[in-house]
């Protein structure tokens, strides 16, 4: 970083010469258990291609049609390669979990 | 168990990912410095202002603790207090998009190439060296916007990344113009696009890569640029080391990061990030009746016009009878801001807000307005600008499925005491 430093204040014209490395920080979330089947299917064909923030950050009104339209995005046009017929416990399991079905008594309080 | 091997799989993943880009640049650092971590940091969270808004606060390399929208692949949002810092967002609090998870970790600056090709005389391969060396560095100070900043704060909500105000920022830019690059190439007549794609990959083999498209006229105007550096420093990798595409006045989807490849195209580009995805309602203000599709899209394009106050957070205290002088930010998509308005009363009265230093028509521009509340108890603060050809803020929220370019003047409640 020092070099990096030296060069970006006096050699402004020159490319930089050294390779620049990042690692990553370690990725924590993790889908909510649950007895669905659609949780283990989740698990193993969701986060093979991104972490589980995408579904835990979306408006917990989201309708099932919303999660069946996204989980069919992912294999057309996106190139998952999960089965068919995974589809329909996945979008149970979202629905029940993040969506517009979950049980009453975990919905968080109303937004004022 | 199944948790232990899916973190492996991802582990995996992103090693075959990183495989994969080292293959393309070369023994990418074979020497050199060792890789950055992520700074140490303090646990923090924040709740952004809509329900299921709250969000970590995570430290990524080269990167201050931002708002963590998700981890992978990294997208970050910045604090909405750093713009109150200053009118130029610093680098290591710029916000983070990326489309896909296979997203380089390692480049080499020696053996990177871009690429110039398609419906040109000579293709090229040129080396960052080669790109300094092509023209005269410009310098460019420019915000750029994430097509979906604020769609957390649509209501009815729309899906998608669950942003608050924090998916813009603005920096000077240094590079070459694009127009430099297509001259030596040689655009060829009949041309029609040019396609721009960067080092970052789907992580499964048939998703579409992130590819986007300018009009060839647009693309030669002159302004669009070829940037290595951002506020004078290399660009940090997350925001699109070594070479990025800079497209003032536009949002931030055509800004393509790690830019690797320029296809100059005889017909329009029809690749799913611009002919699906990134779409907005035809009409005047690109929106359509909530809830309702619209008839007939066309590519997201230019910047609206949007302002806020920086200096005071909803729910801040400030002295009853005495003068508070509040700030903020404007911009537009090119034209540049030449008036704001501030109100103190929910709209109800208006005063011409005092312009700050003038960077440039892509820049931020800070305003200043000094109001004293005569009354204890909640004051509603509003903010308004107009650019130059007289385009303005809507006074109530614009709706569109994708939850795009919300521009509604901002309303900030606060308390005298």
């Amino acid at each position: 970083m020092m070099i990096r430093s030296l060069l970006a204040a006096g050699l402004m014209t020159a490319a930089p010469a050294f390779a620049l490395d990042i690692n990553l920080p370690p990725e924590t979330a993790l889908f909510k258990p649950s007895t669905l089947p659609g949780y283990t299917l989740v698990q193993n064909n969701c986060m093979l291609c991104h972490s589980v923030h995408y579904i835990q950050s979306q408006p917990p009104a989201s309708p099932r049609a919303y999660w069946e339209a996204t989980v069919k995005k992912m294999k057309k046009p996106f190139g998952a390669t999960f089965a068919d017929a995974d589809i329909p416990d996945m979008v149970d399991y979202l629905v029940k979990t993040y969506g517009a079905e979950r049980p009453p008594a975990t919905k968080p309080a109303a937004a004022k | 168990m199944a948790t232990k091997a899916l973190v492996l799989t991802a582990e995996a993943l992103r090693r075959r990912s990183f495989l994969r880009q080292a293959g393309t640049l070369g023994a990418a650092a074979a020497f050199g410095s060792p890789a950055l971590d992520a700074l140490a940091a303090e646990a923090g969270r924040v709740t952004l202002p809509f329900e299921n808004g709250e969000r970590e606060l995570v430290a990524y390399p080269q990167k201050r603790p931002l708002i963590l929208l998700t981890a992978r692949p990294p997208q970050l949002e910045t604090p909405f207090s750093v713009f109150n810092e200053s009118a130029i967002t610093p680098n290591d609090a710029f916000f983070v998009r990326y489309h896909w998870s296979g997203i380089p970790t390692s480049i080499d600056p020696q053996t990177y190439r871009l690429r110039v090709g398609g419906n040109v005389n000579t293709p090229l391969e040129l080396s960052l060296s080669d790109l300094r060396q092509m023209a005269d560095a410009t310098e460019l100070v420019a915000v750029v916007q994430c097509s979906g900043n604020s769609r957390g704060h649509f209501e009815p909500r729309a899906n998608g990344g669950q942003l608050s105000n924090g998916a813009m920022g603005n920096a000077r830019w240094t590079g070459v113009p694009l127009r430099k690059v297509l001259e030596k190439a040689g655009v060829k007549a009949g041309s029609v696009q040019v396609a721009f794609n960067g080092l970052d990959t789907p992580p499964l083999g048939d998703g579409p890569d992130f590819v986007k498209a300018l009009n060839l006229d647009h693309a030669l105007d002159g302004e669009v640029m070829l940037a290595w550096q951002m506020n004078g420093a290399d660009l940090p990798m997350l925001n699109g080391y070594p070479l990025r595409l800079i497209v003032p006045g536009y949002y931030g989807t055509y800004w393509v990061k790690h830019l690797s490849d320029i296809t100059v195209t005889d017909k329009v580009f029809d690749g799913f990030w611009m002919s699906t995805a990134y779409r907005i309602p035809d009409n005047q203000c690109a929106c359509t009746e909530p809830g309702k599709a619209p008839a007939k899209t066309v590519p997201i394009n230019r910047m609206n016009v949007r302002s806020f106050i920086t200096s005071l957070a909803n729910g801040a205290h400030v002295k009853t009878g005495r003068q508070t002088v509040v700030r903020g930010i404007a911009f537009d998509g090119g034209y540049g801001v030449n008036e704001v308005a501030f109100s103190a009363d929910g709209g109800k009265t208006w005063q011409a807000a005092q312009l700050g230093k003038d960077l440039g028509k892509y820049s931020f521009r800070e305003w200043s307005a000094a109001f004293t509340p005569k009354q204890k108890g909640s004051h509603e603060l509003l903010v308004r600008a107009v650019n130059r050809i007289g385009q303005g803020q809507p006074a109530g929220a614009l709706w569109n499925p994708p939850g795009y370019m919300r521009n509604v003047v901002e309303s900030t409640r606060i308390v005298a005491v």
